[in-house]
């Protein structure tokens, strides 16, 4: 049973915990991003890094408007057509109308999880346009109606086994376990829809202000399509998107492909200048930029600066023991883990809506010491959580378990002898009562109250990585 | 006022206020040449080029290292006629069945791949050499669509990584290193850097860094074949770029000083 995205936060917790397809999925995936980051970090000076990376991007905060108009003014002399949108309405318009009046039919979109945010799918699908996300994980999740669940590895969720049964039902495929073979079905799908589509549609990983350059990050090859096939090509990126020269670029490029994959560099690293200059043989002849806020200001406004300083490595995610108990699509937003749990209210017009989510954190710290710009995610959700209560606007009742289950997870020390306990306890319990537990000792008895409580995996996160730290280290004795 | 003026105005107004919880006052942005090199590589050009070609390795790419233009010419041809009789392979016909259009290379112009009389050799060889034009041209786009090889130069070449930069521009189509399944890529060792670092650098005092990003519409850097890890991490290659991605490197310093 997939997590029903539009059902209220603690019930999405609960659909998640219940569910041991998702977390077989979450878990191998973690493992294996877990481990490469760690390899790539240790292979360089990662603390002058993160420090060059957090000088960098404090200053492209502080000043921003320069920034945001050197990078307007070289996009236009490239012959870029640069637009502005306050919010993700007049953004979806302001898209909408550059379809209509091309006569667009099709636009085929690269990963971007800014578009995502906007809903621009919908939008477009609204006025009779076919949109097709062409990044391999997002077409699989467009191909079985669901919306990303990880912002790097948007289709972490699903098992080998669950995405053959997806290209069995959706394109026919024949019964095949193999990656290979239904890579090679997606190629050739998707290549009709490069070389037919009127329009490309890509987030942005950063802008070069001092160039005017738009640059993102793929591995697949579906970004170069989609900035170089269709005659038109809309890239929409967040206004705190900015890297002020090309040397700053290459340092963000590394530190986020290092975080998020491990990669040294990722296979494609796309720099787009301009539109196709009539000389040019290949290349879009229409190059549009939309400038995006929709709530980035209000963020800066309300404290929440810092975390505009995030690349989407999507690290923090990967370190998270609460991400890895109840993966993306239990957070209920566009961005989940911890920095979705920050960005996600901070960014939003109405609190009360997400008021859940910084409350889902157990505040180990596990994702200030991952982040490549050392973002104090704890601090942050702290003060998410005081504003809340200055507001009156705590957790709704039935979250109050959530609470508890976070609350254990506090302390390391805490967490790592409730969770033995409760591992043990809970197994031998759940033996008993066929499953799922019913009651919970004390503070966890304020979820059982309303829930059954499903038995801890075997291993905590903590212990598995620690012993992945100590394979590690004998292998590269 | 308009989003933009609004949008702008706004941060203005945020950004004066004494209060600010973040950023801090002051800061300080990174100056050329401060910026760590996150990856190194030492030693001198026949070093850099085992050490490229051991990173294009790794990464389930693959190449070779030849010592003058004229063995890099006679390396391109045979890997080119040994693609040929590979692709014969995977359709499952007969070694010597030929099919129209299998000797069709999406390539640069002759004038911007850097190894002298390649493109003449190739076409007496049989291959034809497919040099886009225009790609919104229909029937362009029918001609470079079926095409199994690429062929192109490069803007630079990094050592540390195994990366390529390929710059786009008039003779210089973008889809050459793209839609081809297999890409095949002439790296001069007077464009091999140790790492993008210091080609950087010296971009960056030649003052030509801003034109190299500008003057081409899009500038790209490969780093390996095209990759996915999506289907629950199995590493799959070629999901849309070239499954196939093969470096000549070649000595045209010691050709250049003859020369010179
Ligand atoms: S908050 Fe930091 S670790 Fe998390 S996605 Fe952003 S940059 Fe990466």
């Amino acid at each position: 049973m997939p997590v029903d995205i539009h059902a209220p936060f603690p019930e999405r917790v609960q659909q998640a915990l219940a569910d041991p397809h998702l977390h077989t999925a979450i878990h191998r995936a973690m493992e294996r991003m877990a481990v490469a980051r760690t390899r790539a970090l240790a292979a360089t000076d990662a603390a002058t890094m993160r420090a060059q990376m957090r000088r960098m991007k404090a200053h492209v905060l502080r000043h921003l408007p320069q920034y945001l108009e050197t990078l307007e003014r070289n996009l236009e002399d490239n012959g870029a057509v640069v637009h502005w949108a306050r919010d993700a309405q007049e953004a979806r318009t302001l898209i909408r109308e550059i379809a209509l009046q091309n006569g667009v039919q099709t636009a085929v979109k690269s990963k971007s999880m800014v578009t995502e945010e906007i809903h621009l799918n919908e939008a477009l699908e609204e006025v009779g346009i076919r949109v097709v996300e062409t990044d391999l994980g997002e077409y699989i999740i467009q191909l079985a109606g669901e919306p990303p669940s990880h912002i790097v590895a948007p289709v972490i969720h699903r098992r080998l086994e669950d995405i053959s049964q997806i290209f069995q039902e959706k394109l026919g495929a024949g019964p095949t376990y193999d990656p290979g073979e239904m890579t090679s079905i997606a190629r050739a799908q998707l290549r009709q829809d490069f070389f037919q589509a009127d329009m490309g549609i890509s987030g942005v990983n950063f802008a070069i202000a001092e160039t005017g350059t738009v640059c993102i990050v793929t591995n697949e090859g579906n970004g170069r399509m989609v900035t170089s096939l269709p005659p038109i090509y809309v890239a929409v990126m967040g206004i705190e998107k900015i890297v002020p020269t090309v040397e700053d670029a290459f340092l963000q490029l590394q530190a986020l492909c290092r975080s998020a994959t491990g990669q040294a560099f990722s296979v494609y690293f796309s720099m787009t200048s301009g539109p196709r200059r009539p000389e040019h043989p290949d290349g879009p002849e229409q190059f549009h930029v939309v400038l995006l806020d929709n709530g980035r200001t209000q963020m800066l406004e309300r404290g929440y600066g810092e975390a505009l300083m995030c690349v989407r490595c999507g690290a923090c995610l990967n370190v998270c023991p609460v991400y890895a108990q109840i993966g993306g699509h239990a957070y209920g937003s566009t961005y989940s883990g911890p920095i979705g749990a920050v960005i996600t209210p901070a960014m939003a017009s109405d609190l009360r809506e997400t008021r859940e989510l910084p409350h889902a954190s157990s505040l180990c710290g596990a994702c200030r010491e991952a982040c490549p710009v050392q973002i104090d995610l704890p601090r942050l959700l702290l003060d998410l959580r005081a504003e809340l209560a200055h507001r009156g606007l705590e957790p709704r009742p039935e979250a109050w378990g959530i609470r508890a289950f976070m609350e254990t997870m506090r302390s390391r020390a805490r967490y790592e002898q409730a969770g033995k306990l409760a591992r043990v306890a809970t197994r031998l319990l759940a033996r008993l009562s066929g499953g799922t537990l019913r009651t919970l000792p004390p503070p966890l008895n304020g979820w059982t109250q309303y829930r059954d409580f499903p038995p801890f995996a075997s291993k905590s996160f903590r212990e598995w990585w620690q012993e992945r730290e100590a394979l590690r280290g004998r292998e590269s004795d | 006022m308009d989003a933009r003026n609004q949008i702008l105005e706004r941060l203005r107004k945020l950004l004066g206020r004494p209060d600010l919880r973040f950023p801090p006052p002051e800061t300080e942005p990174l100056r050329p040449g401060e910026h760590l090199a996150i990856t190194q590589a030492q030693g001198d050009r026949w070093e850099l080029a085992q050490r490229f070609l051991a990173e294009l390795r790794a990464l389930h790419g693959d190449g070779e290292l030849v010592e003058t233009p004229a063995e890099a010419r006679l390396a391109a041809i045979a890997r080119l006629t040994a693609w040929v009789e590979e692709e014969r392979a995977i359709r499952h016909t007969e070694p010597d069945t030929s099919m129209p259009g299998e000797r069709d290379v999406l390539s640069w112009a002759p004038q911007e791949l850097p190894v002298e009389g390649l493109a003449p050799a190739l076409e007496d060889l049989g291959f034809r050499l497919v040099v886009p034009q225009d790609l919104h041209r229909p029937d362009e786009r029918d001609t470079l669509r079926p095409i199994r090889a690429g062929l192109t130069g490069v803007d630079a070449a990094f050592a540390s990584t195994g990366s390529m930069l390929l710059g786009s521009g008039p003779g210089r189509s973008r889809v050459a290193s793209l839609t081809p399944y297999r890409h095949l890529a002439l790296v001069p060792l007077s464009r091999l850097y140790p790492n993008v670092e210091t080609w950087l650098r010296e971009q960056r005092e030649a003052g030509t860094l801003e034109a190299v990003l500008r003057q081409g519409s899009q500038t790209v850097l490969v780093t390996g074949p095209s990759k996915s890890a999506d289907i629950e991490g199995n590493l799959t290659l070629g999901v849309h770029g070239p499954k196939l991605v093969y470096a000549i490197l070649f000595d045209d310093i010691h050709a250049l000083i003859q020369e010179g």
